[in-house]
């Protein structure tokens, strides 16, 4: 009866190490860092807090100037890799000269330090922050939270994996294969390589990937019950996946560096794209899969990563209407491709991301709502037209009434969710395993089943505190590109959970999308980890993360 | 940056979806929990179908079912299977009043912290408060006859006997469909014409609402015309006051009782009694009677009165009622399910409230006492303070279906009973052996 005692011991690990990296990075309040100040007629110096800036008399605006010769949207003033700055006049109505000279709108023009910026009314310059002040601001920046010690919390994960490796012995006796338990020692091995290994680059924040590797943990047991020989598989996709999240987080650095990478992804995404749909195979009703050399993976997953650096957008770019139709015709034609696929889950993440970063780069409500409207008759012809995907619709709601049709999947998941209790019967014990996809749509349950409500339910806070995570990094963010990144990521992460769990509770109807970090299948690991570096780019803690450059 | 915050906002707003996404599923797993987990398809818990644990067991600690991963397993003997298997459901839970099917969530051990998990690795125990003993006896005594025995405790509502006949071996093939007939359990969800045990109702309501009653009278001469319809009785009772109208079960006084009460008086009387609702025993919901009191057919009325025209009662309520007169008229909610919590043995089991005020219950307590003097023989009942009423329904066939009701007055054995045997004929002639068969065990044993 060692697993009537370890129900509580993997509770309570699981609390402590969730709950400690949740609250760390929710109460994170990271000062801006001040870039310069702004000197306008009255002796006042408007700190510059981001390296981009709208200057305006609109209330949404970074620099406010409350002159009525000031356009709402005035220009931007934006910082350089090497630390100059640029100014770009929006159209505004009394235009804006510099040192005497009309600029000419929507252009730039490099500024220095004590030129004089003449907005409509109102004279400025612009002034460098001295080294003294760099200093002092740096001090008030030491002064913030510390991101959270790493350590104990590594410490209660590896304890964690060993027992979880402990219950899967008890709880499959033989059919646990000496791969899955080496698997799950490597996984412990590779977050402690890690963790140092950054350290010993100065990163200091650690939580989201402690969070990310304590569901890979969750993902490598639900592997190891369901189908012990593929753990191993499952182990690899935790790896490629990190290394692109370090590739794609050092990368990130550079922003120029960046932008310059995106027509390159979207030609590499539609020839992905393209490429399943000629060679896709058909699983679980959607084409979505293609096979090579042995190895199958979801080319759409993929995509996904490319979606989220083609919608970002820098401040310059957010006045550039010709910009965003890139975005609205890249997308499109991932949707088509999809519908195409009959990948109704997957194009259904990929739509409400579009509508989100649309109107994180817009702030058209109404284009929202249109879009939307014109999706949903979309929607209806799309069930019209594919019974499998009615048929679906037809038992959302009352899966009961179809327990043993279209409801088989939901109603098991309920039933064997419910029956792990708050607790779960034990890694290994559970008998959702022997249902068609349990370890990718249904894991929600799987996980219930077998480690309990508890800690499913803490999988699913984990993504909603890296959402919460994300809009609150806006506040200290360098650039848009970035902030709109971590949104458009925390997007995905969002909505997909919503579709995996709620679909497999028959709060939704199923589409069988996977839970990010948690389900079993190497794509949806490797893209999750991916996009994890989208957080990381958007963390302005002092030193916490690997994906940002320190201040020279 | 700042027009970014506010649209931002968005994303909370996708987050706070999710969230209350879970607090949504979080409230359901609470309230709906058991029924997920006890659900057929869960295999954890099923094996081909059938509970694989948990056991069942009569008040004095008999097995009478044990649900295994091999199967369900039952008693030895095919008396007490067959005498017992309504109380426990039939192994794959077709029986839907069945312990199999009602406390399926009891018997696997479901606990919204545990879930399904098995601390003890063979699941449950569900007490129940019958003493099988007691069943099998009740089964023997019905002989070749069909027909129901109910007895139950009238101050702690512990349901100490249930048969029904005709009954069938759980071991043997059965119906897959659930809605068979052998899967029904008449005493709770069955109604039967009550024929003259009604008489206890209609007089209830006499001395609630007829000022008169203690003057009443009534002279039969066995065929009793009214209206130029006969009201008629089994031979001419000659002249009754109302005890003795009761103890002859004399239909023509009866009838005229009934006219004197009036159709609303006694349909309120009816409904007071309990006899038209649903008694909640455990989670099983009986069978509510119907009645029909007409207002402008005094004939009718008069048949209604006496037990018959469209009366129909079910027995576990008739049961509950004669236990209220036992009471002082506090009705008691019967259970089958034995509790473990002490303030409750104590003090009685849950009320279901007054059918009857204290002073019309002891009035009736008195009548059946007489009742028993006068028709049924005491020395019928050797050692038992009984007090009874005794009914034969004519229901067009030959022969006429007797009921049996009534209690003891016993402080250690305080048993309110219904028998009710299908073709038995005169009710107290056949119901009368059995119960006293059925009272003897329980007295011995408990």
């Amino acid at each position: 009866m060692i697993t009537t005692t370890l129900r509580w011991v993997f509770v309570v690990l699981a609390v402590y190490i969730l709950l400690k990296c949740i609250l760390s990075l929710l109460s994170t309040r990271a000062t801006p860092e001040v870039w310069g100040y702004l000197y306008v007629e009255d002796g006042v110096g408007i700190p510059v807090t981001h390296w981009e800036n709208v200057v305006g008399r609109s209330k949404s605006v970074d620099i406010r100037l409350q002159s009525p010769t000031v356009s709402k949207n005035h220009c931007i003033l934006v910082r350089r890799n090497d630390g100059r700055w640029m100014i770009k006049d929006l159209n505004s109505k009394n235009g804006t000269t510099v040192n005497g000279t009309q600029l000419i709108p929507s252009k730039r023009y490099i500024i220095n330090p004590g030129d004089e910026i003449r907005m409509g009314g109102v004279k400025s310059t612009l002034a460098a922050i001295s080294v003294e002040e760099s200093n002092n601001n740096d001090e008030l920046r030491k002064l913030d939270k510390e991101p959270m010690s790493p350590w104990k919390t590594m410490v209660a994960i590896t304890i964690f994996q060993i027992l979880a490796i402990l219950q899967l012995i008890i709880g499959m006796g033989t059919k646990i294969t000496p791969m899955a338990v080496f698997s799950m020692l490597l996984l412990s091995v590779i977050m402690w390589v890690y963790v140092i290994a950054s350290r010993s680059f100065g990163a200091r924040g650690f939580e989201m990937e402690l969070i990310a590797f304590f569901m890979s943990t969750i993902s490598m047991a639900v592997t190891a019950s369901s189908s012990p020989d593929t753990t191993i598989k499952q182990l690899a996709a935790i790896v490629i996946g990190i290394a692109l999240f370090l590739f794609m987080c050092i990368y990130l650095r550079d922003l120029n560096r960046t932008k310059q990478l995106r027509p390159i992804l979207i030609w590499l995404s539609v020839g992905l794209l393209l490429f399943n749909l000629v060679f896709g195979q058909i699983k679980y009703g959607a084409a979505n899969w293609v096979s090579i050399g042995g190895l199958s993976l979801q080319p759409s997953e993929l995509v996904k990563i490319a979606f989220i650096c083609i919608g970002s957008a820098t401040m310059e770019e957010l006045f550039d209407k010709k910009n965003l139709m890139v975005f609205v015709v890249f997308s499109f034609f991932c949707l088509g491709c999809l519908a195409l696929m009959g990948d109704f889950g997957t194009a259904l993440i990929f739509f409400v991301t579009f509508l989100v970063v649309s109107f994180l780069r817009s702030g058209d409500f109404s284009r929202l709502i249109l879009t939307f409207v014109g999706a949903f008759l979309l929607g209806l012809m799309v069930l019209r037209f594919k019974p499998y995907v009615a048929a679906r619709f037809k038992a959302w709601g009352h899966v009961w009434d179809y327990a043993d049709g279209a409801g088989f999947q939901q109603t098991r998941t309920m039933s064997f969710g419910a029956g792990g209790g708050l607790l779960g019967l034990g890694a290994g014990n559970g008998s959702l395993k022997n249902v068609g996809a349990a370890n990718t749509d249904l894991v929600f349950g799987m996980v219930m089943e077998e480690w309990g409500y508890i800690i499913a339910v803490l999988l699913v806070l984990c993504i909603i505190t890296l959402s919460l995570f994300a809009v609150n990094s806006i506040m200290a963010g360098r650039s848009t590109f970035y902030t709109i990144g971590a949104c458009g990521a925390a997007t995905m992460f969002i909505f997909q959970t919503m579709l995996n769990v709620f679909g497999a509770v028959d709060l939704f109807p199923l589409t069988g999308v996977t839970f990010p970090f948690v389900s079993a299948g190497g794509t949806s690991m490797i893209t999750s980890w991916a996009l994890l570096s989208y957080f990381k780019a958007a963390d302005m803690r002092k030193d916490a993360s690997i994906a940002i450059r320190k201040k020279v | 940056m700042q027009k970014l915050e506010n649209r931002a906002r968005i994303c909370l707003l996708l987050a706070a979806v999710l969230f209350l996404g879970i607090v949504l599923f979080t409230w359901r797993l609470v309230t709906h929990g058991a029924e997920w987990a006890t659900f057929y398809g869960n295999t954890q818990i099923y094996t081909n179908g059938m509970i694989n644990r948990g056991t069942v067991y009569d008040r004095n600690g008999v097995m009478l079912m044990q649900c295994t991963t091999d199967g369900v397993v039952y008693p030895e003997s095919s008396t007490l299977r067959m005498a017992t298997v309504h109380a426990v459901g039939d192994p794959k839970g077709n029986m839907s009043t069945g312990a199999i099917n009602m406390w399926k969530g009891g018997l696997i051990g479901y606990d919204l912290l545990n879930g399904t998990y098995d601390t003890t690795k063979d699941g449950k125990k569900i007490t129940l408060n019958i003493d099988s003993s007691a069943n099998v006896a009740a089964y023997n005594a019905l002989g070749s006859h069909n027909g129901v025995v109910g007895v139950f405790n009238y101050k702690t509502g512990e349901i100490m006997c249930m048969v029904n006949k005709p009954s069938f071996d759980p071991l043997g093939s059965l119906p897959a469909d659930p809605n068979s007939s052998i899967y029904f359990n008449s005493f709770l969800q069955g109604k039967m014409t009550p024929g003259s045990t009604f008489k206890l109702v209609t007089s209830a309501a006499a001395i609630d609402y007829d000022p008169e009653i203690s003057s009443f009278s009534f002279t039969c001469d066995g065929v009793n015309y009214y209206r130029g319809e006969k009201i008629a009785c089994t031979h001419a009772h000659g002249t009754s006051d109302f005890e003795r109208a009761l103890a002859v079960s004399c239909n023509g006084a009866f009838g005229a009782i009934s006219r004197e009460v009036g159709a609303e008086n006694l349909k309120k009387e009816t409904e007071d009694c309990g006899l038209t609702s649903s008694i909640n025993i455990d989670g099983i919901k009986t069978t509510p009677g119907t009645f029909e009191f007409p207002t402008d057919n005094d004939v009718e009325l008069s048949w209604a009165g006496i037990g018959q025209a469209k009366d129909q009662v079910n027995p576990a309520s008739m049961m509950v009622f004669v236990g209220s007169i036992a009471n002082g008229g506090k009705a008691v909610q019967p259970s089958m399910i034995k509790s473990s919590n002490i303030i409750k043995k104590l003090s009685g089991g849950k009320s279901l409230g007054n059918y009857l005020s204290e002073d019309t219950a002891s009035q009736l307590k008195s009548m059946m006492k007489n009742d028993v003097k006068v028709t049924y023989g005491e020395s019928n009942f050797p050692g038992l303070d009984i007090y009874a009423k005794s009914g034969t329904a004519e229901v067009g066939t030959a022969d006429n279906n007797g009921w049996f009701v009534g209690f003891i007055d016993d402080p250690d054995h305080p048993y309110a009973f219904v028998v009710w045997v299908e073709g038995g004929g005169t009710g107290y002639e056949v119901g009368g052996p059995i119960i006293r068969t059925v009272l003897n065990t329980l007295i011995q044993n408990n």
